[in-house]
């Protein structure tokens, strides 16, 4: 050991000095920090692909929210930063005005006006400022795959593009008589994002609010039905992260999930899936938008490759590259060109047929909770697991997870925002 | 075969199994591409095994720099957590003085401190000084976090040592430091190495503060696998099996003093 650690010492020693002597050499890079295509595969199509043909040198870093939060916050009070570009969703860049870190971007967007971002788009992009604070970047939202033998037992008169959570409860029940398996599945694992599914898709539907709403009557009854449903859909859903696998590997028939997280199963077997909207309840078809932005950092250290990166990530070229690679649709005007890999077009469809649905509702992402959107999601989750899990009694559960949501709109002050009514003041939970 | 014999043998199986079945499950995972995971029965021998997920792994821009990272911050934060929890021990061990229970409970407090709390006046602090995105930084925040085993461990050490033989060295000529250096360090080596295993793992799989502290100079725990959980089941075992190789290849270099630590001497 003794000789073990007289080698190791020096050479670590060295190691360490070389780091510190090193650090300043790529300074002319601009670091690009995301908290969007994390996962290993993403970001190393992120990495290699799109960025490869990018001005200048990026070097692309993931962060969750959280930290991403603490370290914009962290790196403008020590007065030293490596960060010049953060690519995140819209809700997870309006905590960063708590202490202003995102720079003003008029100028670049009135120079990127004939790129045809929606207007809509570009007034949520102000953050509640005068001037834009980020060019959005990409959207997406959830949406539904099922294999095709599923379709054969579809209850008598449905339309699967326009499904109701009735008629879906109802097919579950036929697949699970038929082939004596619970076939239907959610992202309910530690990192699936059910709570989006509730947030933007179940709640709405049926009560046509979501905090506002979130202990009445509707609600009630809403969680009566999704418990009814819960007995057809497979078990082995509170593991799931993402549901391309489980399709894939013919677990589940029927998903719900973001289009991003079942892209590679319609990417790898076409001409087995079909996609289509979320059900609708009695209030409409409601669906979660979710849209990221690329905003500039207070103090960026490098200003015109930030904006230079950002001029190339909203060309309709990268646009539709990104959408090829990952799910996540243009927010410029881009036509998907028509030998759009089929599983992409099939993602594609997906997303039109939500967004264009007679009876849509949308909604959107959390707005204003800061740090504490986790606690939000959390209110959620655990009104499913102790209701549809645990069996407690409904109105009991909703009743006491309320307290817990109006704890969290009363302590962030967070107005409401759709597809609740406005509000002056923090969002009411009635 | 004697009773006895079947006995020993089928110990050492299931022994063998305990370790060995987990670590081929990984393996069959990490090899059997995107949808052997989900394949059931498992096959015994991966069948179209491909090593696509673990060379994605490898060549993952940046994941080689990644790499030395980690083993720097490790090995940084091994020498110092022995450098200074080593005397830190023997003085617990071998000066009587005021308030050395109290010490001894204070020096856990350190890993009783959520980390969380810290993070922002930290990074903030670790900027101002330029430590910020260095591997020696995260290497500081580790060694703070392996510390109080380093001390706890190197104490107890050091008391199974009889100070008679230190005091035997000195009645032959020794000076205080000689004496250390000749006759307790070399009988508390075995020791000493399982303090640099315990710091080196704790600075390899720790993700918060590396994660936090770094943006270019990121470890191999917070560049890649933090995201693992994100990531499909196939990536994930590969993920799981590269990790378990340089942890078993070190315990394996030093497997000798560990033995010996457990009274098993000269295997």
């Amino acid at each position: 050991m003794r000789t073990n650690l007289r080698r190791l010492l020096p050479a670590a020693l060295l190691g360490g000095a070389a780091m510190l002597a090193g650090g300043g050499a790529i300074a002319q890079d601009t670091v690009f920090l995301s908290t969007q295509l994390r996962p290993v595969e993403e970001a190393t199509k992120m990495r290699q692909i799109i960025l490869r043909d990018a001005p200048g040198r990026v070097t692309y870093v993931v962060d969750e929210p959280a930290p991403m939060t603490t370290r914009m916050q962290a790196e403008l009070q020590g007065g030293s930063r490596t960060v010049s570009v953060v690519g995140a969703a819209h809700g997870e860049l309006l905590p960063l005005m708590d202490f202003d870190g995102l720079e003003p971007v008029g100028d670049l967007a009135a120079r990127l006006a004939d790129r045809g971002i929606p207007a809509p788009l570009m007034e949520s992009a102000k953050l509640g400022k005068d001037a834009p604070r980020y060019i959005p970047w990409m959207q997406a939202t959830y949406i539904m795959v099922a294999d095709k033998r599923a379709l054969a037992h579809l209850p008598a008169g449905a339309d699967v593009n326009a499904l109701t959570y009735a008629q879906l409860a109802q097919w579950g029940r036929n697949l699970q008589e038929r082939t004596g398996r619970r076939l239907i599945g959610f992202p309910g694992g530690p990192t699936g994002l059910m709570n989006r599914f509730f947030q933007g898709f179940l709640y709405p539907s049926y009560t046509g609010g979501l905090v506002t709403t979130f202990r009445s009557a509707e609600a009630e009854a809403m969680w009566a039905d999704f418990k009814a449903l819960w007995a057809t859909v497979n078990p082995s859903s509170t593991s799931y992260n993402f549901m391309q696998e489980p399709l894939m590997g013919e677990e589940v028939w029927v998903a719900f999930d973001h289009v991003a997280r079942v892209i590679e199963a319609l990417r790898t077997a076409p001409d087995r899936f079909v996609t289509f909207p979320a059900p609708a309840g009695p209030k409409g078809r409601g669906y979660m938008a979710v849209v990221a932005g690329l905003g500039i950092v207070k103090g960026a250290p490098n200003r015109a490759g930030a904006e230079a990166l950002i001029e190339y990530m909203t060309r309709p070229a990268t646009q539709v590259r990104v959408a090829a690679e990952f799910g996540f649709f243009p927010v410029v005007k881009a036509q998907l060109p028509a030998d759009l890999a089929p599983g992409v077009k099939l993602a594609a469809e997906g997303v039109d047929k939500t967004q264009t649905a007679r009876d849509a509702l949308v909604s959107l992402l959390p707005i204003g909770l800061g740090a504490r959107g986790g606690e939000f999601n959390k209110v959620f989750i655990d009104t499913f697991t102790r209701i549809v899990i645990r069996n407690e009694p409904i109105r009991a559960v909703l009743d006491a997870e309320a307290q817990n949501l109006r704890a969290i709109m009363t302590a962030t002050n967070a107005p409401c925002w759709a597809p609740d009514p406005a509000s002056t003041g923090a969002c009411p939970v009635n | 075969m004697t009773a006895r014999r079947v006995l020993y043998v089928s110990g050492v199986l299931v022994l063998c199994a305990w370790v060995l079945v987990p670590i081929y499950l990984i393996a069959l995972g990490g090899l059997g591409g995107r949808l052997g995971v989900f394949r059931w029965p498992k096959e015994f021998l991966p069948t179209g095994a491909s090593v696509d997920a673990m060379l994605t792994f490898l060549q993952i821009e940046g994941v080689w720099n990644a790499a030395k990272n980690s083993v720097i911050a490790a090995g940084l934060t091994m020498v110092f957590s022995v450098v200074l929890g080593a005397p830190a021990g023997y003085a617990l061990a071998r000066f009587a003085f005021r308030g050395q229970d109290a010490y001894r409970l204070l020096v856990l407090l350190t890993r009783a401190f959520p980390l969380a709390i810290l993070a922002l006046p930290l990074t903030v602090t670790f900027i101002r000084v330029g430590l910020y995105d260095t591997p020696l930084g995260v290497a500081l925040v580790h060694t703070a976090l392996a510390l109080p085993f380093a001390v706890l461990v190197s104490a107890s050490l050091f008391m199974g040592i009889p100070r008679e033989y230190e005091e035997a060295a000195w009645v032959f000529g020794c000076s205080g430091p000689g004496a250390f250096l000749r006759i307790v360090l070399p009988l508390a080596l075995p020791g000493l190495a399982a303090t640099c295993i315990f710091a080196f793992v704790i600075s390899w799989n720790e993700v918060f503060a590396a994660s936090l502290l770094t943006v270019r100079e990121r470890t191999l725990t917070a560049y890649l696998l933090a995201v693992l959980a994100e990531s499909p089941p196939h990536f994930r075992y590969a993920g799981g099996l590269l990790l378990v190789v340089p942890s078993v290849v070190f315990i394996f270099a030093v497997r000798k003093y560990l033995f010996s630590l457990w009274g098993i001497t000269n295997r």
